[in-house]
């Protein structure tokens, strides 16, 4: 029986976990290894304790060890797919409020939409478009993030017509 | 950096200073640090030849950090950036080198500026974005 779509669909779309909260709070050794990556200079940032925006699901998140349980790597690794290799396409940010050094983030994950359609990688991918809400320790909406990401097979699955699903 | 520009001193079509990064293998190494994301994809090189990929290429939260920066960089401390969306639409490898660039698109009341991001890499854009800022009023 080939991978049924529809089941996963039904079973997984609108799935939501509960609210988490980041293993540690807003510190400033993460953001300066982020500006780091950059060659970002911003005192802002390095200085004067602000977290760069895109910093906030990290912050928000349980992880980053172990690499499984980061982000919403549980919920898609829990999905059904032909495949088990993740590429990130889109990503959308919204902000709402700044966050600081000392701050504590939470976060949940909901699984938006679940579709199948063949790429170059795989005739059997499958999108997966998520939507993470970040809120602060005051349970004030700090950011929203929307992911689409696609999940494939490796040539050599493909080759054998191997499925996972 | 730090004094940014007001919002009835924007113009749209007006460029934002952009930078360039040469993704070397220490790069790639910053960028597991900086990031924390440890899927194999972006720095075990024979993970992701497995996968069908050429090379290892840079994750999304570096990306996004590129795009981010371009704007932090140009709103200075009074700015607050609202909203980043971008496409993924090819991998960025090991041992290219891309430049990060923006550019007001529209203004809008309330202090609101649209602007367009994007990653070039070899002269293709690779992620293209879009990001909104709210600027303060010159008084």
């Amino acid at each position: 029986m080939g991978y049924d779509v529809k089941a996963v669909k039904r079973q997984w779309e609108g799935y939501e976990t509960v609210r988490q909260w980041g293993r540690y709070p807003v510190e400033h050794e993460p953001i300066r290894r982020h500006c780091h990556m950059l060659d970002d200079t911003n005192p802002r940032f390095l200085e004067e304790g602000h977290c760069p925006p895109v910093m906030v699901d990290y912050f928000a998140s349980l992880g980053p060890y172990p690499p499984a349980d980061y982000d919403i790597f549980p919920v898609i690794r829990d999905i059904p797919t032909p495949g088990d290799r993740l590429i990130n396409l889109n990503q959308e940010f919204e902000w709402f409020l700044p966050v600081k050094v000392g701050d504590r983030l939470g976060a949940s994950h909901k699984v938006v939409a679940i579709h199948q359609r063949g790429t170059k990688l795989d005739p059997l991918s499958v999108w997966i478009r998520t939507e993470t809400t970040i809120v602060n320790q005051h349970e004030e909406l700090v950011a929203r993030r929307t992911n689409q990401l696609l999940v494939h097979r490796t040539p050599e699955e493909i080759a054998t017509g191997a499925s996972r699903a | 950096m730090r004094d940014g520009p007001r919002w009835e001193h924007v113009r749209e079509g007006d460029e934002l200073k952009g930078f360039s990064l040469e993704l070397t293998m220490t790069r790639m190494v910053a960028q597991v640090s900086g990031t924390q994301d440890f899927y194999p994809v972006h720095h075990d090189p024979e993970f992701a030849r497995q996968a069908g990929h050429p090379d290892i290429f840079v994750n999304t939260a570096f990306i996004r950090g590129c795009l981010c920066r371009v704007v932090t960089d140009w709103m200075g401390v009074d700015g607050f950036l609202s909203a980043l969306t971008f496409q993924m639409r090819r991998p960025n490898f090991v041992g290219e080198t891309i430049t990060a660039r923006g550019r007001v698109r529209k203004k809008a009341a309330g202090g609101r500026v649209d602007l367009e991001v994007w990653i070039e890499n070899a002269g293709q854009v690779t992620v293209p974005g879009t990001a909104t800022v709210i600027l303060p009023a010159a008084s």
